[in-house]
């Protein structure tokens, strides 16, 4: 097992700014996480569901549906949004959480943000614009037929550029390329991480309401149904020196 | 001795004249008194329509009920039924906020929506964090002592009776506060997580006082309202009633006195007679394309927080004020100020858990002051908060990554600590609101927001950061990640010693319609580095106790004019008459 009191792992600390491969990480044994990795193997949120009051946890529950059809992006637009969603949130296998979902939700609700930058056209506009625009450097670039055609790393790349900046030509030359980018990532990271199965991957111990929280340390931070990160400790010792798991 | 029994009694002595703490219900979460409260017909002449159920405007209806003034407050947002409408959850907490669109301009646009202002009965202090710091006696003079900034046409002593009571009333819990004016407060301070305490480490090893505090959450039960228990959801509305807003601490009282709420209500305009030249009352919306509707009163205040008050003067337009109800001096909108709110976040070796009790927990004061040697006039506050997992997301974006890294970041999230600080931005003209040109849904014209940085701006963000990044490194931090952020804005309406540098007067009162106050965070003229909520509520109680008694409506061009005549008139005379 991995230790994690050390920082080796954290891309800013890595010579390449690159995390290790996911493949270090424990599989994912209780409850679900996105592509079953995670640091917190027998951590399951859905657990203490019980004890939630009930607004909330209907709208916790509603995220854990069958996806509903998209209802803003048209049919072909979907494969780029979808592409694009997979590749920001390095999704690139089952179980996935379904953030275009999340996304075409927000937009065809019109459940904005409250701003709009000057030199910015709507929200709804600029994520249109952002697709046409991925595909547009897709073709121009990699001769793709669009961008969810083109290679993995292909997309990595175009979306490292979105993220600097650094695209031109096309829908781009309409746009404010990092404030779009912020637009596009404001929506997906609040996708992502508003559903249980990240919660799971982060260990994070979700609504807390009528139950609150205990333990906040420094003795112990863990909650009886909260579980510590896989350790490198042998069970066996962390046992003896008083360190047991919940 | 003296120590001990106050010890003894800290939390035991509650607030006369306000009864919120009794009136809620020990069950329910709801805001006792909607079914019953007093309704007024919108032809029926009250005594004084406020616009906004927020942090001013809320305070301002309780006092001056229990003067027993009739009163209507226009909310634009929903009467929220917490125990349906409020939720354990981030993302499915976005109605809290004011989300209908805003442009936003200049060389910096601040980025609002959740990151500033509410909608709905309590404004902003529904999902505010809960730090409840008092200005310092140095605020209110920056441009004298400091040469930057503005000179307040009120001093600390005409707002500290107000602080007072205003903390009682909340109630504020924390250690008895060193910075500033010297001052208790009346319940101790709570427990704080391991993830402060870790900062609290670093800043004490590099001679850094932090405090724990001060929050307006209740530490032991006060009234009817129970123990804080530490979910940290402050941000998503306190389903507990632990936290203070003026759903709880103001507005049940405020109903028990005739108060009426009319939610959803949309004000559009201030209605003023053309041939008088005073406010007859407000003309407002109670729903999407429904009729105008005059609420008429013999007195008007706005407190629709600093974007919307400005944005309601500036859409009030007749032939009398063809640019805005009180801005022929063309000085509506402007000098709206954000403080700057960078954060950085540190990893540690164990696990944290910051998502555990309240985000608000240990500050230090000790920076807020100009210091020649930094570079920079005025200063900044450190504060700890801990943002949930979509907060922190937006962290670790803003340190430039996505994909795998994100995702490796995030599961590190249980190893983080965060602290940030609030710098004192100057107010400047040109950082204003204006209208654009698009409508919201009631057809009513837009606000613009632009603002832009200055050099000292610049230079108090830059030093702040690296000290709050010196104390991660002090406390063994691992990594740390940057954001560069901004929060609270006050301004925009700002009060003065004369008609041609400000909107109203050292009474809030407008100088160009007698009858009309603006009671919200738009008439601080500075921000100094401290949270504005209890400043902005300590501001209302002072407002209403002056528009009880009559001083507010003084006409006596000295007591308009505040201590802003100190420099030009006999010093102590013109202080006196102000208080
Ligand atoms: C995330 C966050 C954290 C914060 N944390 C802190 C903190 O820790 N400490 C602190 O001191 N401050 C904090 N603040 C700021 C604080 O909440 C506000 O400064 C304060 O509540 C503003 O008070 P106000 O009276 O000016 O306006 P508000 O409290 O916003 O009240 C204005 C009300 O007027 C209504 N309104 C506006 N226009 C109209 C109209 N035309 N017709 C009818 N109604 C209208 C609005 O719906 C709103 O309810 C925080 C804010 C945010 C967003
Ligand atoms: S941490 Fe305390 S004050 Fe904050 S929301 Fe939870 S119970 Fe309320």
């Amino acid at each position: 097992m991995p230790d994690f009191r050390d920082h080796a792992h954290l891309p800013n600390l890595r010579p390449d700014r690159e995390p290790p491969h996911p493949s270090w990480l424990p599989r994912q044994e209780v409850g679900i996480s996105p592509q079953m990795v995670g640091r917190y193997p027998d951590f399951d949120v859905l657990s203490a569901a019980d004890t939630w009051d009930e607004a909330t946890k209907s709208v916790v529950m509603a995220r854990l549906k069958d996806p509903a059809p998209l209802r803003f992006f048209t049919p072909d637009q979907e494969p780029t949004l979808r592409a694009f969603c997979d590749t920001v949130m390095a999704q690139d296998v089952e179980p996935r959480v379904p953030v275009a979902e999340f996304v075409d939700d927000k937009l065809a609700a019109g459940r904005l943000d409250g701003y709009q930058y000057a030199d910015m056209p709507d929200d709804r506009d600029t994520w249109r614009l952002v697709l046409h625009g991925l595909d547009h450097t897709a073709r121009t670039r990699y001769g793709a037929a669009g961008f969810a055609e083109a290679d993995p790393e292909n997309r990595e790349t175009i979306v490292d550029d979105l993220a600097h900046a650094h695209l031109d030509g096309g829908p781009w030359e309409e746009l404010n390329i990092a404030r779009a980018w912020s637009v596009c990532m404001r929506a997906i990271l609040a996708g992502f991480y508003s559903h249980p199965w990240a919660w799971n991957e982060i260990g994070f111990g979700g609504p807390a309401y009528p139950r609150g929280f205990m333990r906040l340390g420094p003795l112990s931070t863990t909650e009886p149904f909260e579980r510590h990160g896989s350790t490198s400790e042998d069970p066996v010792d962390a046992v003896h020196q008083g360190l047991g798991h919940g | 001795m003296a120590d001990r029994l106050r010890g003894l009694l800290k939390g035991a002595i509650g607030p006369s004249d306000n009864d919120s703490r009794y009136l809620l219900d020990v069950h329910s979460r709801e805001l006792p008194g909607e079914d019953t409260m007093r309704q007024y017909a919108p032809g029926e002449e009250v005594d004084l329509v406020i616009v906004g159920a927020g942090a001013g405007g809320s305070v301002l209806a309780q006092r001056l009920a229990r003067h027993g003034w009739n009163i209507v407050i226009l909310e634009a947002g929903p009467f929220w039924h917490p125990d349906e409408d409020w939720v354990s959850d981030e993302a499915g907490s976005h109605e809290l906020y004011w989300t209908q669109n805003r442009i936003i301009g200049g060389a910096d646009p601040i980025e609002l929506g959740k990151n500033n202002s509410g909608r709905g009965v309590g404004g902003s202090m529904v999902h505010y964090a809960g730090y409840t710091p008092r200005f310092h006696p140095s605020d209110f003079s920056t441009l004298t002592d400091d040469g930057v900034g503005a000179d307040w046409p009120i001093n600390y002593e005409d707002l500290r009776p107000h602080y007072e009571q205003v903390e009682a009333e909340l109630p504020v819990a924390g250690q008895n506060w060193p910075w500033g004016h010297p001052h208790r407060y009346p319940f101790s301070p709570h427990p704080i997580s391991g993830a402060a305490a870790r900062l609290w480490e670093g800043a004490h090893k590099l001679g850094i006082e932090m405090r724990v505090g001060p929050v307006g959450i209740v530490n032991g039960t006060f009234g009817n309202r129970p123990h804080c228990i530490y979910r940290g959801y402050c941000l998503q509305g306190c389903k507990v009633n632990a936290k203070a807003s003026p759903y709880v601490t103001h507005l049940p009282d405020a109903l028990a006195h005739a108060v009426e709420i009319r939610a959803n209500c949309m004000a559009a305009r201030v209605e003023v007679d053309q041939a008088t030249g005073r406010a007859t009352g407000v003309v407002y919306h109670d729903e999407v394309g429904g009729a105008e509707i005059l609420q008429r009163a013999r007195f008007v205040a706005i407190a629709g927080y600093s974007i919307e008050t400005p944005r309601l003067l500036l859409n009030s337009i007749s032939s009398r004020f063809p640019h805005g109800l009180c801005n022929d001096e063309d000085q509506v909108g402007r000098y709206i100020m954000v403080q700057g709110a960078s954060q950085t976040t540190g990893r540690f070796p164990d696990e944290l858990r910051m998502y555990k009790a309240p985000p608000p927990e240990v500050s230090s004061e000790q920076f807020y002051e100009t210091d020649l040697s930094r570079g920079f006039a005025r200063g900044f506050s450190i504060q700890t908060v801990s943002p949930l997992p979509i907060g922190w997301a937006e962290h670790v974006l803003a340190d430039g990554h996505w994909g795998r890294a994100m995702r490796e970041y995030m599961r590190d999230y249980n190893h983080w600590a965060t602290i940030g600080v609030l710098n004192e931005l100057l107010p400047q003209p040109e950082n204003r609101i204006t209208i654009a040109e698009p409508i919201d849904p009631y057809g009513i014209p837009i606000a613009r927001m632009d603002y832009s940085l200055c050099e000292n701006d610049k230079s108090n963000i830059a030093h702040s950061t690296e000290v709050i990044t010196d104390i991660l490194h002090a406390a063994d931090a691992q990594d740390v990640l940057t954001i560069y952020r901004y929060a609270h804005l006050v301004g925009g309406a700002r009060m003065g010693s004369s008609p041609q540098a400000s909107v109203v007067d050292a009474n809030q009162r407008s100088w160009a319609v007698p009858n009309l106050f603006v009671a919200d965070g738009s008439v601080c003229p500075t921000q100094g580095s401290a949270n504005p909520a209890l400043t902005i509520m300590a501001l209302a109680s002072r407002l209403a106790a002056r528009m009880a008694s009559g001083a507010a409506m003084d006409d006596d061009p000295l007591a308009r004019a505040g201590t802003g005549t100190r420099q030009a008139a006999t010093p102590q005379h013109a202080r006196s008459r102000s208080s």
